[in-house]
């Protein structure tokens, strides 16, 4: 039955205002319910919300603690009491902030200093107003909790660093979470802890702990009446580095009023048991809000205690850096063990005249004796055989110029110049003579003393560049492998293990084992004559090295030490690695507080 | 703006305006009663969202400004867009959503326990907003064809399964409530086109059966705990049942006059849920008491009303399902959101027009109201 569109139409029009009746039926339905709700009850649910009784409270998932290789604990968390007012329960604010000023021994103006900041803060949430309160002080506020109800402890927990300045840049801290942290990550909340430094910020999100809730039953002062159910808070992942603490302290211990830094790692595996940089600061400072005068002096020292030299500071490398030369020069064919060159003193490349270290002279020398006296005349003359471009492609097949890839953030690529980097970051072309430099390790040639680290361990494992690493358990990216002949190893192996056994290294060798070394000191400014370090201002004073192994064959560990306008590498920077080989192989009694 | 329901405007009315331009000018033309009410509704949600979300970490109201004016060019679209075209298209835009639908049980983003978003360049949508326009054009180009007094049974078991089809899609999600949300359009649609009392009863044994199957066999435990909970509220005061009482007392304490602008206790101190999307009347109507309960109502009342009388003049049968078929499904999500806070309907995530926080809903209440005023504009122009 078809109709006519007319009476269609009308039909529709019918059905629509019926439709809209209907409508109009459930929204008068809403509107009386919500004028009972409102108007009729609305007293009743204002008491209500007033009291509400249901809180939720949140329960703080507990970080992870951080153990060192042998499961010692190197953080804590430790109770901090804070002290929260709720202004809206407040009979008298004046009063309540006098009673407060009183308690905590400091002046109402601080007080009311402090709640200013709050003014935009609905006064029924409770603030914030002091932090890391005394025990004496919370029985305090505890006590005369029914004549001052506004007040509340909130126990949270804090990280306590138990070796304070020693471990503190491998530890890092923690610090609230930035507006890009809170982009960035689900689930942080503003005011949140998040590790700001070190392995508390490369592990953060297995560290943290997950908040739980609990709701509970509240009177009309607040306090708990009974609990309702609750979410249980997740604790974080324990993590164990691969750090050994005494290993550690020893390196500490050395570097008290010097700066510089200090690695050792297990060249078989990458694993880091001690990594110092100094000077130092203390993180347990950063648990609590620091004060603007403290924060000032670290920022403002000199030697910036903050930075970690170990990753984030490059260094020129000086003689350490004859090891990549060696290494290129024979692998590509343009020396062999028995070629030889005559060291009078000095020599003459490119026009220029080149002073090699050594005034009289080295005589008639090979690689080997080149490497283990460290002869510069004869590194010169490498130089501009092997060209700038075949330097700079092993110096990064063994490691130099880019990221260790190490699990800490901030990391410095070094610099490893070559001909397209004098144009692009310079301007000017490559000019032969640098090259000369370059083979001696000087120039424009930076690295830091992990990356030096890091090529040792290639010579000491045969060809693996391990991924230096903090933390034990956790996969590590592929580890590439330069391919090196027996004869070069052999050759550069015996001159370091020379070097310890008769040359200038001879303060790090240790009796009844093996270990090969070179030293190295890094000109800070170029000298025209040749002044003892010693006597020089401490910033001009040259930068000392000394990168190590141990034992020569199947070795076990690798140690780089650096000292910063230390001087020689021979007497600044030996010492220490002989300290941390025997400590590690010896297995001396612990006299340390552990 | 002139009253023409009572009489069909079979009088041609030249596009060029000379004919009519002394009655009435182009702009005038345009129901603006729509648009204007949807963005001072939308702009009431915006200082609701900021109290509501000033404790969270993602910055909820630039995010919305962007969506409300991206609902704006979308608005302009479906008004430009003659509703002929739309249905033309009907077909691949219904087969276009159901291939979503499908795809998103496989690829979509989980999100408390549902796969219901596609994440689009860091703002999230949902297929499921796309569909309920795809299903309404669906739906009135099917009941146009039928151009009986009154619909055979055969006809709303099709009917049914334009709007089943998809609905079962999203309930596989799960997300429940959106699959309901659909079946509105569905029912004032077949009522417009008028049912047989026989049918009516069918229909009416039909949706208890299905409903009893439903409960029993195709519910999550939530869901169920759910309705339970509406039944029963005090019987789970502190599980289940703590949204509703909490979002009962938010609306209650707020009074006459309510709390004021981010003083709403209720919602600062977080004792309501998902307070910046669905239980954002709450808010409302905790900081602005009854008496903004009542504008926000009333606002929302003229803009239903306005689109009632856009189709009581529609042109043809078309223009009145289109219209209609829109205005339910918001219609239905305004009475359903409203009336959930204060505990006249279960709760679910049902947004409130407009008001609520959310991406593609937000682009489809301004997709509609373009539309649905674009129908009205093309009332006075015989093609």
């Amino acid at each position: 039955m078809v109709v006519d569109p007319q009476e269609r139409r009308r039909q529709l029009v019918v059905r629509t205002w019926q439709l809209a009746a209907l409508g109009v039926l459930l929204f008068c339905a809403v509107i009386v319910g919500y004028w009972y709700m409102q108007v009729v009850r609305g007293a009743y649910y204002r008491e209500l919300a007033e009291n509400n009784r249901l809180r939720e409270e949140p329960i703080q998932g507990p970080r992870g603690l951080i153990l060192d290789r042998h499961s010692r604990p190197l953080v804590e968390n430790v109770p901090s009491y804070h002290l929260m007012l709720d202004r809206s329960r407040s009979a008298e604010l004046a009063e309540s902030v006098h009673f407060m000023a009183k308690r905590l021994d400091i002046t109402t103006k601080e007080v009311e200093a402090r709640l200013e900041s709050y003014s935009a803060v609905a006064s029924f949430r409770p603030i914030l107003v002091a932090e890391d309160l005394s025990l004496d002080q919370v029985a305090g506020f505890e006590a005369m909790n029914l004549e001052h109800p506004e007040f509340e402890i909130e126990v949270l927990q804090r990280r306590f660093y138990r070796h304070g300045t020693q471990l503190a840049h491998v530890m890092g801290y923690l610090g609230e979470a930035s507006v890009d942290d809170l982009a960035r990550r689900a689930g942080l909340r503003p005011g949140d802890l998040v590790g700001a430094r070190g392995i508390e910020r490369a592990y953060d999100p297995l560290l943290r702990g997950v908040d739980g809730a609990r709701v509970v039953v509240v009177d009309h002062r607040g306090k708990l009446v009974e609990e309702h159910g609750r979410v249980a808070a997740q604790p974080g992942n324990d993590l164990q580095l691969t750090l050994d603490l005494d290993l550690q302290q020893e390196a500490e211990r050395f570097f008290e009023g010097q700066v510089g830094s200090a690695i050792a790692l297990d060249p078989r595996t990458g694993e880091i048991l001690a990594m110092v940089s100094s000077p130092s600061y203390n993180p347990n400072a950063f648990a609590r809000r620091l004060d603007s005068r403290e924060w000032q002096a670290i920022v403002d020292d000199e030697h910036h205690p903050l930075q970690n030299r170990s990753v984030q500071n490059s260094y020129p490398p000086g003689s350490v850096y004859k090891i990549v030369t060696a290494i290129a020069a024979l692998e590509e064919n343009v020396v062999t063990p028995d070629d030889t060159y005559y060291c009078s003193g000095s020599t003459r490349i490119h026009g220029g005249r080149r002073r090699c270290w050594k005034r009289g002279g080295h005589g008639t020398v090979n690689l080997r004796q080149a490497l283990q006296h460290s002869c510069d005349v004869f590194f010169y003359h490498l130089g501009p055989r092997l060209e700038i471009e075949r330097i700079a492609d092993w110096s990064r097949r063994l490691g130099l110029g880019v990221e260790t890839g190490i699990d800490l953030h901030g990391e410095k690529p070094g610099l490893v110049p070559d001909k397209e980097w004098a144009l692009r970051a310079r301007g000017t072309m490559w000019y032969p003579g640098e090259t000369v430099s370059v083979a001696i390790g000087q120039g424009p040639l930076l690295v830091t003393p992990l990356q030096a680290a890091v090529m040792v361990a290639t010579v000491a494992n045969g060809g693996d560049v391990v991924t230096p690493h903090l933390v034990k358990d956790y996969a590590r990216p592929p580890r590439r492998r330069v391919q090196l002949s027996p004869e070069t190893l052999a050759v550069v192996r015996g001159a370091l293990q020379d070097v310890v056994d008769s040359g200038t290294g001879r303060s790090a060798a240790v009796a009844g084992m093996t270990v090969a070394g070179k030293t190295g000191t890094a000109q800070v400014v170029s000298q025209a004559t040749q002044i003892d370090s010693a006597d020089l201002p401490y910033e001009i004073r040259d930068h000392a090295w000394f990168a190590s192994f141990a034992p020569v064959e199947n070795a076990e560990l690798v140690v780089v030490v650096f000292v910063e306008h230390g001087g020689h590498g021979s007497s600044a920077a030996a010492p220490l690695a002989k300290i941390l080989y025997e400590r590690h192989f010896r297995f001396l009694p612990d006299d340390s507080d552990t | 703006m002139r009253d023409t329901s009572g009489s069909f405007p079979t009088i041609a009315i030249p596009e060029d305006g000379r004919f009519t331009g002394g009655r009435l000018k182009r702009i005038e033309r345009v129901a603006w009663s729509l648009p204007v009410c949807a963005l001072a509704l939308a702009v009431a949600g915006l200082t609701v969202i900021q109290s509501a979300s000033v404790e969270m970490a993602t910055d909820f109201v630039s995010r919305q400004i962007v969506w409300v004016g991206l609902g704006v060019v979308v608005m302009i679209i479906g008004f430009s867009v003659s509703h002929t075209t739309l249905l033309r298209f009907a077909f691949p835009l219904y087969l276009a959503g159901l291939a979503m639908l499908g795809s998103l049980l496989f690829f979509g983003h989980e999100a408390g326990g549902a796969r219901s978003w596609f994440g689009i360049a860091g703002l999230g949508g949902q297929p499921a907003d796309f569909m309920k326009v795809a299903s309404v054009l669906m739906l009135v180009r099917y009941l146009c064809s039928a151009e009986n007094r009154r619909l055979h049974e055969r006809e709303v078991l099709i009917a049914a399964a334009i709007v089943g089809i998809p609905a079962a899609l999203i309930a596989l999600q799960p997300d429940l409530g959106s699959a309901v949300m659909l079946f509105p359009a569905l029912a004032s649609l077949v009522w417009l086109s008028g049912l047989r009392t026989k049918t009516l009863a069918a229909a009416f044994v039909l949706v208890v059966i299905t409903g009893a199957a439903a409960w029993t066999f195709g519910l999550k435990d939530y869901q169920r705990d759910r309705i339970l909970t509406f039944v029963q509220p005090e019987t789970d005061p502190l599980g289940r049942g703590y949204q509703l009482r909490q979002s009962k007392i938010a609306v209650g304490s707020g009074e006459l006059v309510g709390k004021g602008f981010m003083q709403g206790t209720q919602s600062q101190l977080r004792f309501l849920p998902v307070r910046h999307t669905d239980f954002v009347f709450a808010v409302l109507a905790e900081e602005r008491g009854f008496v903004g309960v009542l504008a926000t109502l009333a606002l929302f009342l003229y803009y239903l009303w306005s689109c009632v009388r856009v189709a009581t003049r529609g042109r043809d049968g078309q223009a009145i399902l289109l219209v209609i078929g829109l205005a339910s499904i918001m219609g239905f999500h305004i009475f359903y959101n409203t009336g959930m806070m204060i505990g006249l309907v279960p709760i679910t995530g049902i947004p409130l027009p407009f008001l609520s926080y959310g991406g593609s809903f937000t682009l489809f209440c301004f997709f509609s109201t373009g539309v649905i005023t674009g129908v009205d504009y093309r009332r006075w122009v015989n093609r």
